[in-house]
């Protein structure tokens, strides 16, 4: 009878001899062809992908849904509000940076609680890159957070929430979210007013008046924008109802949700650096859901 | 330099990404040929598993863990072949002795016998024999990589490993015959 080591010995020499030694070239040609048109999972559902750590989180959420984007409160900036929860806006938005709870947390992983969530009042870095780094206190249970989105549950119709942010990249707003495919323009904006006006030409949005804003001792601008209620996305190219790409991706980065979400977004100028703080929910979100996304944004301090 | 490559890719830095790909290609290649023992269905596999890779590397959460990652989704892209793979084990006997290396009898004997006992595992379990004593990962970075209980890596690697110590001992026991192939 042979001995474990020699039948192990056997196998592992067989396996070696019958190995193939190359991937034929075409297979890797074929397979750029491929990812060359296919776009990575972005934003919401990449952080959905990370929080598959979250054995609280129930099942049928983490596969269903796509992450929900954790808006930062543009109404607590005093953007027009129109989603009705949590009360109106502040009329002069000034968030007063709270003092950081704990140094300097993770920025990638969600951590601590059992649940995978972020711990209450520990400081998280939601904003960082292009030498901007920007610090927010964790409000209340629940929040998760990883590559520069925070979220509840989910984002996802009727009452998700969630928050994203882009920092120092290029951002191509389409003409028009549902035919970005053939509206996206020529050149990307690059400063506040410029985002800003193309977000308010955009078509079918009902964007609000921009309202000046400052966030955390940076100056800026908000302005709400809406998904029509009756907008059908599978009719949108390639399904997607897309506000703006970067030029990484060639479908949008930022893409919605649902119809009826409302983006509230804070575009600052942070020391020459755009950066733009889009914070999401719908009228169903719970108030406190928003009440929290408010507290978040009111805490941002940047270093 | 590779965690770079891989932080990059999740950027969505294409380049970066065929870089990762065609030097992870030859060793996908290899394990998905000794699991499906097709060599369609291995190129097939290993073309899904990279696909699968570009689409969901932004929710790799630790970078240095890609190559481990990678040979998860691999093993998955196989398993998915496992229709086409009961199909064509209908109609093709394995690959056998084809190219058979001349020599002694007793390890010609051998390789036949370890090929009758491997083909007869299921899928999932040939997976954990490749993975181990192929590409030498211990049964608990098996049960990572395939996110199974180690428990049920050890399980699958002490049954295959029997069923093929079975099939050695049986060819100890009986004379080497031609067995009819085609492939």
């Amino acid at each position: 009878m042979s001995t474990d080591k020699q039948v192990a010995d056997k196998i592992s020499g067989w396996l070696e001899a019958e190995a193939p030694m190359r991937l034929p070239d075409r297979v890797l040609r074929a397979t750029f062809e491929r990812t060359r048109t296919t776009r990575q999972q972005r934003g919401w559902r990449a952080l959905l992908g990370r929080m598959h750590v979250n054995r609280l989180v129930p099942m049928g959420l983490a596969t269903a849904a796509v992450v929900g984007a954790v808006f930062i409160g543009a109404q607590l900036f005093g953007s027009p509000g129109d989603g009705g929860v949590g009360g109106a806006p502040s009329a002069t938005p000034s968030p007063t940076a709270q003092p950081s709870p704990s140094p300097d947390p993770s920025v990638a992983a969600p951590s601590s609680p059992a649940d995978g969530g972020l711990p209450v009042g520990s400081s998280y870095v939601l904003i960082s890159g292009g030498g901007v780094r920007g610090t927010v206190t964790v409000p209340a249970p629940g929040w998760f957070g990883g590559g520069g989105i925070m979220t509840r549950d989910n984002v996802d119709p009727p009452a998700g929430a969630g928050m994203i942010t882009f920092v120092g990249e290029p951002l191509y707003v389409y003409g028009d979210p549902c035919d970005w495919s053939t509206t996206k323009p020529e050149t990307p904006a690059t400063t506040v007013d410029e985002l800003v006006a193309a977000m308010a030409a955009q078509a079918s949005r009902d964007a609000s008046e921009p309202v000046a804003i400052t966030v955390g001792g940076y100056a800026g601008k908000s302005i709400t924008l809406h998904v029509p209620d009756d907008a059908v996305f599978s009719e949108c190219d390639q399904g997607y109802f897309g506000s703006w790409g970067v030029p990484s991706e060639s479908t949008p980065a930022r893409y919605h949700q649902g119809p009826g979400q409302i983006d509230e977004l804070w575009i600052l100028d942070v020391d020459g650096v755009l950066t733009v703080i889009d914070t999401a929910y719908y009228e169903g979100t719970p108030a406190e859901h928003v009440a929290e996304l408010r507290a978040i944004v009111e805490s941002i301090t940047f270093e | 330099m590779r965690r770079d490559l891989v932080e990059a890719a999740q950027r969505g830095d294409h380049e970066a990404f065929e870089v990762l790909a065609t030097s992870a290609g030859d060793r996908l290649y290899a394990v998905a040929r000794l699991i499906l023992r097709a060599t369609d269905l291995a190129e097939d596999a290993v073309q899904e598993a990279l696909v699968r890779a570009w689409q969901q590397l932004p929710t790799l959460r630790d970078p240095d863990r890609f190559d481990a990652w990678l040979h998860r989704l691999l093993v998955n892209a196989c398993t998915d072949q496992g229709r086409q793979l009961r199909r064509w084990s209908r109609q093709v006997r394995p690959l056998l002795l084809d190219t058979a290396i001349a020599d002694d009898t007793g390890a010609v004997a051998d390789r036949e016998q370890l090929e009758r006992g491997f083909s007869r595992l299921k899928p999932e379990q040939r997976a954990v024999v490749v993975l181990h004593y192929y590409s030498g990962f211990s049964a608990a970075e098996v049960a990572r990589m395939l996110g199974i209980p180690e428990g049920t890596a050890r399980s699958r690697l002490h049954y295959a490993t029997e069923a093929m110590r079975a099939a050695l001992e049986a060819d100890a026991r009986l004379p080497a015959v031609a067995h009819d192939r085609t492939a």
